[in-house]
């Protein structure tokens, strides 16, 4: 059974290291992806709240150093490569549900369904609140003419408001899909996590393992859901005020530093005295 | 139960059984619909169809055609001959009964190729892929030999009973048709290719394909017995490898369609286990 | 030895155990299959394997029990050396599989678990689930794929075997085959071919065996020279599921087990099963046969049910004749634990769930106890003597026959659970023989071509001839039909010289129909039809062996049965009255063995076969009325039991004298 070497067409890369690949991308998608995807939820659902308790988390999070470093390495690679690798599993396979009308094999089509609206919803909505790029050019020239980068993590509440309602029903609905497509990608994907690393084995524990799945990903769910009532709720223009004092505050006890490119536009610039050095 | 001719008169069969089958005259030439019909019989099943097919020759409109090609072995399915796509779904042509198969469409039963294996002939395709999977994960037991060295290890009744389900695997193909994983590799002959030759270059292109849910089944049998498991890593490597354990998707349409009901995704989270705990060890034992 | 090669034809156990051994031992092996090994008919065996265990040795159990059951449950009719062999060496093959991976049902304490067959009294049969023919194949197809994969095994699936080839002196070279995807016609030299084809019992039409049991690679054989012995002993399973296209056998293991046989006391009684109380049930096997119950050994059950529906007009369906098997009084969880596979297939079928209902079954056409004739070469214990090229060896020097196509280990009537046993048994102990045989010759592959060649267009030239054969008007299928019907209506459970009679006049003239039939495929690819009605065409000397056999044994013995030659069972209610009876049924019993314990022998002529007989080796067990403990024969085992006596007596005094003088 020798073949001859020569016969055999040669594997690509990612064929080669099929498992390695693929386990990575089970393991980007529970960490950091899907943790960041459950911290993301809970902050944004703190909006009901109010404002102010939004703000806070959003100051938080805002206060942790290197920001934009940590952004590239633990959310946005892990998300490129977790839809870059998710894309190509994808294509490895083909559906059969129409022949097969099967509880897992469903699952196992709306994952792949899910994945590309997850794909879809999250370019667009980084695109659409934060812009992709941090560049200046970029976010005065090309992404806010075509109102895109809105948000401003100093005026969080109001400036979601703001860009969520630019366009009637329209973003709430995409949001909505979006979340929804993610939460579903997210708790089946820990079931199936579950069998691809072996922590759940029979059909027993598999279907316990489901619906503690399943439980998950309506509290997640519902999350994500709830901060859109939220922002649907939220007076804009009384939120600002009260953002811009929090900013104040803040700047004044010295916990962030004033960044103009945070803030709605519409405001002056705040003075602020140097910070002391130690 | 009610003696047959009985049930019969109850149930108001039709006369006629229609049959549409897909069929194609070799590799690589196109397929085409052909319609026959056969006189109902009270406990046909499709094997008995098919007979009827062949002793006809004849479709439906009287023209006269070459029997329609079919595998088939045992017609109590244990052998896993006779796997074929009825009325949509992958099952053992032997155990489909007309009967039921009428419930779903009282016209017409309908039967074509599986389609994840190369097509021969009509209804019967090459599956030597399915066993080249089995000779990929090395599923036998490495003994010394054959010679007579006294009874084998002591087994409990437990380990048995895990095992024996695993072992009862037909290598019918069901599982295979059913994964949305699994695709079909068709490797066509070459003009003037001996056969050895021929099913080289076919085995150097199902190597870097999915290996499917019965082999990995099949290494995890080989791996949990007591003398098997002196290969469990080569097995692991195996798995491990292009086309290994990590190419499932989880759709479980495997273990939906085994006509055995092999517990086929407890055997994939097994191996998935299994893996974890391997691809770990080989990075610190390096 | 560089150069010799060894054919095996056909893949169930006795060929993959055959293939698995000849590579153990260094010599490449060609292993050529109409199906992929892994589903040749093996797979369908559902109860045990049996042979001698530790357990039952401690009841008082040895080989030389096995041996003997196996000799009474085969009515005498087998040379007895060949037999012994294989019952001293059932435990090695046990302990051999168990090794190899077979998932044997175990005891709590992990021990091989057993349960009782027929023809025996003891618990000797190991099992896996009710699937273990299934299971021990797929332990040899595992090993042969190991070998497969180190090169040692070259697998040729989905070939159809054409004939051996023979050089001048008649010494067998090759084969030469046919592939069923391409139809290419071609040879494969040997220096020696084993072939492990199996049963006929297509020629019934519908039967218990896989639909590529014809048999037609025997016949082939056959029809080349090889001689076939004891044909006409076929066996008819008593209990199988009657169906359309097949009659699905369920296994004995269910009597094993614990199943009961009955009928309602009341012919054509309208109660539901279950609700029919014990007493208006008629447990006929156990009432006739108190000491072993519903395990007689399988011709006896047959009869008795057939008799029970044919005869007594008991039968528990008034449109399919059919008895009662029931399994209802025991636990669900243990019919799971050891015979579910079965059940399932009964389930899958009928539509009825046999746990909470008793079974209807009827006899089918199961096993053929006959074949192509083998030699062997005994021992000083009268056993075989290990590496003879003899041992397996048809009267072709070169091709060998293993498994259920010899006629080698079952007599007139096989014992349950022993088919696997002769099967591995036999390719297991074949091995070193051909390795010997292959040293004293010069290699196959050093012969002129053209004696290939020419095997090559003998085979092509019929092949083309069926394909052209446009004018005739014959259909294979039909002629297939037709033959099963006759051959189902003369030699199965009752023969009847008459009607064997006319069957052949029957079957001689379907043979000349099927010469005729024309193809309605005449294609070059996977052409199913052309070969189908090749193996018809070659069905009819296996049949005809099987009709003239059975026409020329004016006897009952096993599974062949002619109540017009059958010993009557005593009358006399007089006890001294009933004792002379006795004398003369020993008499009688005595008188016909001189004439008929013998083997039948068929060469084949050109048209039909002729018919010699040979004595039977019985060096080491004589023959006694085979019984099994029936109600009202107690007083012919007597007299027998007391004639042996005096005779061994004699024997003993005549040694001594000799001695003395």
């Amino acid at each position: 059974m020798n073949s001859p070497a020569a016969s055999a067409p040669t594997p690509s890369f990612l064929e080669r290291n099929d498992f390695l690949i693929r386990r990575l991308h089970s393991l980007s998608g529970l960490v950091p992806v899907g943790a960041y995807m459950c911290v993301h939820l809970i902050t944004n659902a703190s909006l009901l709240g109010g404002a102010s308790v939004f703000q806070n988390n959003v100051f938080t999070i805002h206060s942790l150093p290197f920001l934009p470093l940590i952004e590239w390495v633990f959310i946005f690679s892990p998300i490129i490569f977790h839809a870059v690798v998710g894309i190509w599993i994808a294509k490895s396979g083909r559906s059969n549900l129409q022949n097969y009308r099967l509880t897992g094999n469903r699952r196992y089509t709306w994952q792949r369904m899910t994945g590309y609206i997850a794909i879809i919803f999250i370019f667009t909505h980084v695109f659409h609140l934060h812009g992709w790029f941090h560049s200046d050019w970029w976010l005065k020239s090309v992404a806010e003419p075509m109102g895109m980068a809105q948000f401003r993590p100093y005026n969080a509440a109001s400036s979601l408001a703001n860009a969520m309602n630019s366009l009637g029903v329209v973003w709430p609905i995409f949001y909505a899909i979006g979340v929804l497509a993610c939460t579903f990608h997210l708790a089946n994907g820990i079931w199936t996590a579950g069998i691809t690393w072996g922590v759940w084995l029979t059909p027993k524990s598999q279907n316990r393992a489901s619906i503690a799945c399943a439980l998950f990903g309506v509290l997640i769910g519902m999350a994500g859901l709830s901060s859109l009532v939220a922002v649907k709720t939220t007076d804009a223009k009384a939120a600002e005020v009260i953002e811009n004092e929090m900013y104040k505050s803040r700047i004044d006890a010295h916990t962030i530093t004033p960044d103009d490119h945070k803030r709605s536009g519409t405001h002056e610039s705040v003075e602020v005295k140097p910070v002391p050095v130690q | 139960m009610i003696a047959p001719g009985n049930e019969a008169t109850t149930k108001r069969r039709p006369a006629k059984i229609n049959v549409r089958i897909l069929r194609q005259d070799g590799p690589g030439l196109p397929g085409y619909w052909e319609r026959h019909q056969v006189d109902y019989e009270p406990d046909m099943n499709v094997i008995s169809v098919l007979q009827k097919v062949a002793a006809q020759a004849k479709t439906s409109e009287g023209q006269k055609v070459p029997p329609v090609a079919w595998d088939c072995g045992c017609l109590e399915e244990v052998c896993g001959s006779c796997t074929m796509v009825i009325n949509g779904r992958v099952r053992q042509s032997c155990s489909a009964l007309v009967d039921r198969l009428l419930e779903d469409d009282a016209n017409e039963i309908e039967l074509r190729p599986m389609t994840k294996f190369p097509v021969v002939r009509d209804l019967m395709v090459d599956r030597s892929r399915l066993f080249r999977s089995l000779q990929r994960v090395k599923a036998w037991v490495p003994v010394d030999g054959y010679y007579d060295m006294g009874a084998g290890p002591r087994i409990s009744r437990e380990e048995q009973e895990q095992n024996y389900p695993l072992s009862q695997c037909m290598s019918c193909g069901c599982c295979l048709e059913a994964c949305p994983q699994f695709n079909k590799i068709e490797i066509q002959r070459q003009p003037g290719e001996t056969n050895e030759d021929y099913a080289a270059r076919k085995n150097a292109a199902f190597d870097q394909g999915f290996v499917g849910p019965h082999a990995i089944s099949q290494a995890m049998l080989f791996n949990s017995h007591p003398v098997g498991k002196n290969m469990a890593s080569e097995r692991m490597e195996a798995l491990t490898a292009t086309g290994g354990v990590q190419a499932c998707g989880n759709a479980q349409n495997c273990v939906a369609v085994c006509p055995k009901e092999i517990p086929l995704t407890t055997s994939i989270a097994r191996a998935g286990r299994a893996a974890t705990v391997y691809s770990i060890k080989k990075i610190f034992d390096r | 030895m560089g150069s010799n090669r060894v054919l095996v034809v056909g893949g169930g156990l006795a060929g993959l155990s055959a293939a698995m051994k000849l590579a153990e031992l260094g010599v490449p092996v060609d292993l050529l299959s109409l199906t992929p090994v892994k589903r040749s008919h093996s797979v369908c065996a559902q109860g045990g394997i049996n042979s001698v265990s530790d357990l039952t040795r401690q009841d008082g159990d040895d080989e030389w029990k096995h041996f003997d059951d196996t000799i009474y449950g085969g009515d005498f009719l087998q040379n007895q050396p060949p037999v012994k062999e294989m019952a001293y060496w059932a435990p090695k093959v046990i302990d051999l599989m168990d090794r190899l991976g077979v998932t044997f049902n175990r005891t709590p304490e992990g021990f091989i678990d057993r349960r009782r067959f027929g023809g025996t009294l003891y618990k000797r049969t190991a099992f896996a689930g009710a699937t273990t023919g299934q299971q021990l194949l797929y332990a040899l197809d595992e090993q042969v794929r190991r070998r497969e994969s180190e090169g040692l095994i070259t697998k040729y699936e989905f070939w159809d075997f054409l004939g051996p080839i023979l050089d001048d002196n008649g010494r067998c070279i090759g084969a030469t085959a046919q592939d069923m995807v391409t139809m290419q016609i071609r040879s494969f030299p040997a220096d020696a071919v084993i072939v492990a084809t199996g049963g006929n019992g297509l020629l019934y039409g519908r039967s218990t065996m896989s639909v590529f049991c014809t048999g037609s690679a025997a016949s082939r054989c056959f029809q080349a020279g090889a001689k076939m012995g004891n044909p006409e002993f076929i066996q008819v399973h008593p209990t199988a599921i009657p169906g359309a296209d097949k009659l699905r056998l369920m296994s004995e293991s269910a009597r094993g087990e614990g199943g009961r046989v009955w009928v309602p006391r009341k012919p054509a009684d309208p109660r539901e099963p279950k609700s029919i109380p014990e007493s208006e049930r008629y447990y006929f096997l156990e009432s006739r046969f108190p000491k072993y119950g519903n395990l007689v050994p399988r011709d006896i059950a047959t009869r008795e049910i057939f008799n029970i529906c044919v005869n007594e007009g008991l039968s528990v369906d008034p449109t399919r004749m059919s008895v009662y098997l029931d399994l209802t009084h025991i636990p669900r969880a243990e019919l799971d634990r050891k015979l579910g596979g079965i059940l399932e297939i009964y389930e899958k079928f009928q539509g009825v769930d046999p746990r909470d209902e008793p079974m209807k079954i009827f006899p089918a056409v199961h096993y053929s106890m006959g074949g192509l004739w083998v030699d062997y070469e005994a021992n000083a214990d009268g056993g075989l003597l290990p590496g003879s090229p003899k041992n397996q060896s048809t009267n072709i020097p070169g091709l060998y026959a293993l498994g259920e196509c010899d006629y080698q280990y079952h007599g007139a009537n096989r014992l349950g659970a022993n088919s696997l046993l002769s099967c591995i048994f036999s390719g297991l102990f074949v091995g070193p023989g051909i390795v010997n045989w292959m040293k004293g010759n010069k290699a196959a592959s050093d012969l002129p071509k053209s004696l290939f060649e020419s095997a090559v267009n003998v085979q092509e030239a019929r092949h083309k001839k069926l394909l052209s054969n446009v004018s005739g008007d014959e259909n294979p299928y039909l002629i297939h039909q037709e033959l099963g019907d006759v051959m189902t209506r003369a030699a199965t459970v009752v023969r009847d010289n008459q009607q064997l009679t006319e069957a052949f006049d029957k079957v001689s003239q379907l043979k000349e129909r099927a010469a005729k039939c024309a193809l309605s495929d005449s294609g070059n690819w996977t052409n199913q039809n052309v070969i189908f009605t090749k193996a018809v065409q070659d069905m009819f000397p296996a049949a005809m062996c099987i009709l003239k056999g059975a026409l020329h044994r004016d006897e009952s013995r096993g599974a062949h049965f002619k109540p017009a030659f059958s010993q009557p069972s005593l009358v006399a209610t007089d006890p001294s009255e009933r004792r002379l009876e006795a004398e003369r049924w020993c008499d009688a019993f005595e008188e016909n063995n001189s004439k008929f314990l013998k083997s039948t022998i068929c060469t084949w002529n050109g048209n039909e076969p002729d018919l010699t007989y040979e004595a039977i080796d019985t060096r080491l067990l004589a023959p006694r009325p085979r019984l099994y403990g029936l109600v009202g024969a107690e007083v012919i085992e007597q007299v027998w039991k007391e004639r042996s006596a005096a005779k061994a007596k004699k024997a003993e005094s005549g040694k001594e004298q000799l001695v003395n003088s």
